[in-house]
């Protein structure tokens, strides 16, 4: 049995059949063709499928896809605005914090959902907002500063 | 002219992985692709009596079912050892594709390709199996018994050994003991720990009908995949087109050679529905049935004299290889090369290595390849010889480390040694005067420890080494790398790039690498053994004098310029008052049906990373948590190509040295398997864990490496664990002879000692 999905996603309006069986992730992925969203786990453990939705960080694979009814959605691929990176995309490859970049998306995506609510986060507070997402090539350093950079410099320019 | 080697130019694919738009194997979707799923053994060890495929092949969208009854049972072996294997030496070929009978929980046994992955999922489910139990055998040691059952017993060398026993013998060690006055002896037993890259094992097999196959995949090392694939199924090399799409997430040695056996899987089922199939391996699949870094147990015994020269060092090894060979021999030999026989001058030494076969899931390469197992023991001794000896644990060292001049176990020359100054400055960013040895009371204890060692910047000439590259220059002037070599993720192909402008004299951002690629580049061993950059870019230099060459005598001849002293600096072709630019140059070539085209081969010589780390520990005596404050990583790695690249190798390999030391740990539970089937079951350090960590990069000049480059993937994670274990040592009083040092374990040793 199908139903019928609307949400919005990267400021697009969707509308779609759906097998309601299916998580988000792979709408998103098998669907919406939107492969930036990354699987690690699927099971909620390893925030490599981290979005945006509603203004929040969630692991995508844990979402049945018509949770996402009526919903806002970001994925890494709204991030990018017509060729230009965000400051955070921008500073995540300046100060090293991409390795394999399988994690990458994910951490963007946290990291922009805490940066859009909390533009002077503390040390400890980017650690926690990061702390659903795992990278095992980084040892995190590098994507922590990346994150308190790029706050500053969003700071700056507002 | 500008230099780009030593900076920090952002890496080449930033903007692909920052904007999820660069493509990994997961991502590959192909038109009338089949998803596979597996069906895998519940049993340690058994024989199948009956299989039986016929609903599951009844089950509508299913496209094949492969079993060990209807596919290929040639032996072979997924790691790349079974094509670099030097000659005079046979590689060990002990797996199938799918056996009859299994000898781990988690084996493979058949696999369906569907339309979509519930209906493989739900076909596999209808595969009727029959199991006659077999015993099995766990442990290493209990395998290596006169009545444990054979895991391999057409295949095993002797009881249970796997390819054989390594031997290292250096001077007389029965002469060095007798010459001793000191001794020491520990015996260390060392977890199974697992790479857990972010991307699962994962292949999309396309066969058709005219005798090609193409595989995207996650493997290190394309070429030598395609050669493993090709000779499994009895295909020629040039029809086998293995490819990463280009990005892999993560290795950490996991996939030198298959990727668990997702590539040969998805083949078998291509080959038999002639549709594209895609296979990826579950979080659960690939930490229960692919390689993991190698547990087990090691003895040592040092000898000293009393003003602390080494005299004598044996140490023995018996590391768990698991039901399959993949890396199990070459393992235990870097363990005890690099491992026991690397880091000091001994003048007797003895190493036994035995790589035993047991009925767990593989092990085989994991960032270290045997030389933290090594390092560990050796480290253990040495600790315990400065306490003997009354002498500061740094002094100890300094006076026994390899110089130079000295001459090694190594068939190749020590080269440049920047351990000492590693000590050095390791010590001074922890602060070791003013902590270590300094009286330990209350509820929260600290403590300071330090470890130091070497490994390898390729694994030439113990193994089949070598790259090949093809430069060439375009119609405009810029200019293309083609190489086989994957990005794994380290950055590599950046620094190489770097490498190459320099080389050339042509702007980084004119130049473009096609790589991971069989079809991209000519042959080229792959990404592991902590050789990318220092072996690729050794055969890139050969090259582009070569290309160089090439330009400058046909520009002497076009232009009428003087060939000596032409020069190629910032894209310009100079010699004395004439110029020329490289595009303007290159294309007039165009115009008269020329090209500047460049392939050459190289066997790389062999060069000594040197590291110490020193870490700094909380213990706290109730909880028994270790708490890791700092690690000062101070790593020679030989000239720097790029600080900042290089600084995140060191990082996210003590990353995992600290996830050794005090969380990882794969947990067999009898009957059942590894307990660890998924992140929230294996403690993998996260955000919130990491310590302060201060990357320190000695530049030894060191005369092999073009630049004095040496290797650096690897190293990272050496030493962190026995560091950490220094440090404990140092904190409570306690020294740690099995690790990861978790609350418990820490806690009972804390009550063992206060009852004592």
């Amino acid at each position: 049995m199908s139903e019928i999905l609307k949400c919005i996603i990267n400021d697009e309006e969707i509308e779609a059949l759906v097998d309601p069986d299916m998580r988000l992730v792979d709408f998103l992925r098998e669907r919406m063709q939107l492969t930036g969203t990354k699987i690690g786990c699927k099971k909620g453990e390893c925030g490599a499928c981290t979005i945006i939705m509603d203004g929040k960080a969630v692991n995508s694979c844990m979402v049945p896809v018509m949770r996402a009814s009526g919903s806002v959605i970001q994925t890494i691929e709204g991030v990018e605005k017509n060729g230009r990176l965000h400051i955070i995309q921008e500073e995540f490859i300046n100060k090293g914090a991409i390795q394999c970049g399988f994690c990458t998306p994910g951490m963007i995506m946290s990291s922009k959902a805490l940066l859009d609510k909390n533009p002077s986060p503390t040390s400890d507070e980017v650690k926690e907002a990061l702390g659903g997402n795992i990278c095992r090539c980084t040892g995190y350093r590098k994507i922590e500063e990346a994150v308190l950079s790029a706050a500053k410099r969003l700071r700056e320019e507002v | 002219m500008e230099s780009y080697v030593g900076k920090n130019i952002p890496r080449n694919d930033g903007y692909d992985k920052a904007t999820g738009r660069g493509k990994f194997t997961h991502d590959i979707f192909l038109p009338h692709m089949l998803y596979a799923k597996v069906l895998r053994s519940p049993y340690a060890h058994a024989k199948v009596t009956s299989i039986d495929t016929s609903e599951a092949e009844k089950l509508k969208g299913v496209r094949a079912v492969c079993t060990f009854e209807n596919t290929t049972n040639k032996l072979f072996n997924t790691s790349a050892s079974v094509v670099t294997t030097n000659p005079g030496a046979e590689p060990v070929r002990d797996q199938t594709v799918f056996t009859g009978e299994p000898k781990y929980i988690g084996d493979e046994i058949a696999a369906v390709a569907a339309d979509t992955e519930k209906i493989a999922e739900e076909a596999v489910k209808l595969i009727k199996v029959e199991y006659e139990e077999l015993p099995y055998v766990l442990d290493p040691l209990e395998a290596l018994k006169d009545d444990a059952p054979d895991v391999q017993p057409e295949l095993a060398h002797k009881k249970n050994i796997c390819g054989e026993v390594i031997e290292i013998n250096f001077g007389d060690v029965k002469e060095g003991f007798e010459e001793a006055e000191e001794v020491v002896e520990a015996f260390v037993k060392l977890p199974r720990v697992k790479q857990a890259q972010m991307e699962t094992h994962a292949a999309v097999a396309s066969y058709k009908g005219d005798g090609t196959l193409e595989v995207y995949s996650t493997t290190q090392t394309p070429h030598p995949t395609k050669m493993i694939i090709a000779y499994t199924f009895d295909l020629p090399e040039s029809k086998v087109h293995v490819k990463n799409p280009p990005y892999v997430g993560g290795g950490f040695g996991v996939r030198i050679g298959i990727s668990g056996k997702a590539e040969i899987i998805a083949t078998a089922l291509t080959l038999k529905a002639k549709r594209p199939v895609k296979y990826v391996y579950t979080r659960e699949e690939d930490f229960i049935a692919s390689d993991t870094r190698h547990g087990g147990y090691l003895k040592g015994r040092l000898g000293a004299k009393k003003d602390g020269t080494f005299v004598a060092l044996d140490t023995t090894a018996w590391l768990n290889t698991g039901a399959y060979a993949t890396f199990g021999v070459e393992l235990l030999g870097v363990c005890g090369a690099c491992g026991t026989a690397g880091t000091y001058h001994v003048p007797n030494l003895h190493y036994s290595g035995y790589p035993v076969y047991t009925n767990q899931q593989t092990a085989g390469a994991f960032r270290g390849f045997g030389t933290p197992q090594g390092t560990f023991i050796v480290e253990t001794l040495v600790d315990a010889m400065a306490k003997k000896l009354g002498m500061d644990p740094i002094e100890l060292r300094k006076m026994n480390t390899m110089r130079e001049e000295d001459k090694n176990w190594f068939p190749f020359s020590v080269g440049s040694v920047g351990i000492n100054e590693c000590l050095d400055r390791a010590a001074e960013e922890i602060g070791w005067k003013e902590k270590r040895g300094k009286c330990k009371e209350g509820k929260i204890r600290r403590g300071v420890g330090i470890a130091c060692g070497t490994h390898v910047s390729n694994a030439a000439p113990f193994c089949v080494d070598y790259n090949a590259v093809t430069l060439r220059i375009e119609q405009d002037g810029s200019m293309v790398v083609q190489s086989g070599i994957p990005e794994i993720g380290p950055g590599s192909t950046t620094a190489l790039l770097q490498v190459t402008a320099d080389e050339m004299g042509i702007d980084f951002d004119k130049i473009t690498m096609q790589y991971g690629d069989t079809k991209a580049g000519p042959f080229d061993i792959g990404s592991h053994a902590t050789r990318t950059l220092y072996t690729v870019s050794q055969v890139i230099d050969k090259a582009a004098k070569k290309l160089k060459a090439d330009i400058f005598d046909y520009t002497a001849e076009l232009m009428k310029m003087e060939r000596e002293g032409m020069k190629l600096e910032g894209g310009v072709i100079t010699s004395g008052e004439k110029s020329i630019s490289i595009k303007a140059l290159a294309y007039e070539a165009h115009l008269r049906g020329k090209q500047f085209i460049v392939s050459e081969c190289l066997v790389p010589p062999n060069s000594l990373p040197w590291y110490a780390q020193a870490a700094e520990v909380e213990v706290d005596m109730e909880t028994g948590m270790v708490k890791v404050l700092k690690v000062a990583a101070a790593h020679d790695v030989g000239k720097v190509v790029n600080p900042r690249l290089a600084e995140g190798q060191i990082e996210g390999g003590v990353i995992q040295g600290v996830g050794y030391a005090c969380r990882e740990e794969m947990t067999y539970v009898d009957n059942k398997g590894f307990y660890n089937n998924g992140f929230h079951k294996y403690m993998l350090p996260t955000a919130d864990d990491v310590p302060e960590i201060v990357p320190i990069l000695v530049e030894s000049n060191d005369p092999k490496g073009i630049y004095g480059i040496k290797g650096i993937g690897e190293v990272g994670v050496c030493p962190t664990a026995p560091a950490i274990v220094s440090a404990v040592e140092d904190a409570t009083g306690i020294r740690f002879y099995e690790i990861p040092m978790t609350p418990g374990r820490v806690l009972k040793a804390i009550k063992e000692k206060e009852k004592a």
